[in-house]
């Protein structure tokens, strides 16, 4: 996937694709890794919401896909957002919610604790690796009560400040420590 | 799949993998990170997460003048003026940058320490690519060891400024992501692209004036010490961090930072978390009569975090326990 595509994805988070993106992203020809990055995305907005789980991989790009070519689409009465008027109709608001509720606002985090096999293949891959034989075991950090949040995000921003004032990585310091803040943990 | 894109930008090698060529290149990236005037907009991702900023960065009289600007989520820049820096914060978020900011004195720059690089990774030339408009090489730096990840770095060709950049696994999997998307490399900039300019709470620090970083030894950790440490990574600032015990080391492109501290009220999830190529490794240790906390954070694999972490000896845990009560 492209930096375009992704930044297609990106806008559609802010309700701010236009058609012609939406169509492109749909036009992908590695669906699964759209959809991947899409609901890693949802995920995290889930969690800065703290929205609860609904249906989680669930694909919607055939449901996008026929609202935007302005067929009305097969589907159950307990979509509730269906857009009636494929006239009038606007990317954002009304796919949004569409592909917000298909995909799920999963219970995931910005955290890749789902990530936990990939040490064990990054071992794997070296030879003579004694630093890596076990793999590690990862903590779910969306577990966090508000407290240990703090404590943990405040050894980050140190960190990053380390980075970026020390390491003279400059601009990219910074971004971590904004990164590490987010804006809605 | 950004490993895949990754794979695709850098499909057409040049006939010149010269490594010699890239640490050249690399040599510049340190002076051209704080000595090039330029205005622009850069992207930063990592795990799910995707921020962008306004930069506006020059050099006078010896001084890096920087200002950022957030341009998502809530209102905010960092305006900095030698070691004077000013923040405005965002009102969202539960950690306030002024926790941190005020963290000097610490080393300029140990992007000095880029020289030896080549010890630790495969420095390579591999191809070239256009960033935000700037024709730009694409240096790879391959690990030798399992102890940290790989790096590729966009610089552009005038200047060396770095406009572009990947942390990733030796699998090629992209875990950050930093680029500029708009930039102009000018020493046209006006003395108002260095002022504050959003209403807010301003926050003013100076960093202590440390004219140049002394090589820092084991005695700066004070009452404890690291039994390993991957080879390659020395000490590259003063503990003199907030209220942490925070010891950073680097090998001159990645770093890791090093938190022991008395176990306080907020009793902590023990083992391994990542964000992008972030991992924060937590451990408890239990030393004379008190327990300690040993948190190690880093762009290092969660492999090396932990054996960093696990390798952690509090010397003498009556200092650290009565420096801090």
């Amino acid at each position: 996937m492209d930096d375009r595509l992704r930044e297609t994805l990106s806008a559609m988070m802010d309700d701010e694709a236009d058609e012609l993106s939406v169509r492109r992203l749909l036009s992908h020809s590695r669906q699964d890794e759209v959809c991947d990055q899409w609901q890693r995305w949802q995920q995290v907005r889930g969690l800065m919401h703290k929205n609860h789980s609904l249906a989680e991989g669930v694909d919607v790009s055939g449901a996008v896909r026929e609202v935007l070519d302005g067929r009305p689409r097969r589907i159950s009465e307990s979509d509730p957002a269906e857009p009636r008027s494929a006239a009038r109709w606007q990317w954002p608001a009304v796919a949004m919610v569409t592909m917000a509720l298909l995909v799920g606002f999963g219970a995931g985090a910005g955290w890749e604790s789902a990530d936990t096999k990939a040490d064990t293949t990054v071992a794997s891959a070296e030879p003579n690796n004694s630093a890596a034989e076990q793999p590690v075991d990862e903590v779910a950090l969306q577990g966090l009560d508000q407290e240990q949040w703090e404590h943990m995000s405040r050894y980050l921003l140190e960190h990053a400040q380390h980075n970026s004032v020390g390491a003279g990585r400059g601009s990219v310091g910074y971004a971590r420590l904004v990164s590490a803040t987010g804006s809605g943990y | 799949m950004a490993a895949a894109a990754l794979v695709l930008l850098v499909a057409s090698p040049l006939a010149a993998r010269e490594p010699g060529q890239a640490s050249q290149w690399l040599e510049r990236l340190g002076p051209a990170l704080n000595m090039t005037s330029y205005r622009g907009v850069f992207v930063y991702a990592r795990g799910d997460r995707v921020h962008s900023m306004r930069i506006a960065h020059r050099f006078v009289d010896g001084m890096v003048h920087e200002r950022l600007v957030l341009q998502d989520g809530g209102d905010g820049e960092i305006v900095r003026k030698g070691m004077n820096v000013v923040c405005v914060l965002p009102q969202q978020g539960e950690v306030r940058l002024d926790q941190v900011i005020p963290s000097g004195p610490f080393a300029e720059a140990y992007a000095n320490e880029l020289v030896p690089v080549s010890r630790w990774y495969k420095a390579e030339l591999v191809g070239e690519d256009r960033v935000a408009g700037y024709d730009s090489v694409i240096i790879a730096l391959t690990a030798k060891d399992p102890h940290r990840y790989n790096h590729r770095l966009w610089l552009e060709k005038t200047s060396g400024l770095l406009v572009k950049s990947h942390v990733g696994e030796p699998g090629g999997k992209v875990l950050e992501n930093f680029q500029f998307t708009s930039l102009e490399i000018t020493d046209d900039l006006a003395e108002s692209e260095f002022e504050i300019q959003t209403k807010g709470r301003e926050v003013t620090h100076n960093l202590d004036d440390v004219p140049a970083p002394q090589p820092v030894q084991s005695s700066v950790m004070n009452g404890w010490d690291l039994g390993w440490r991957p080879p390659g990574f020395v000490p590259a600032a003063a503990p003199r961090s907030g209220p942490g015990r925070a010891v950073a080391f680097s090998d001159g492109v990645a770093a890791f930072s090093v938190f022991v501290e008395l176990e306080g009220a907020v009793r902590m999830p023990v083992g391994a978390s990542r964000i992008g190529a972030t991992t924060v490794y937590m451990r408890e240790l239990d030393a004379g009569n008190a327990r300690f906390l040993v948190t190690v954070v880093g762009e290092v694999p969660p492999t090396t975090a932990r054996k960093v972490a696990e390798s952690v000896r509090v010397d003498d845990a009556l200092a650290l326990h009565s420096d801090d009560s």
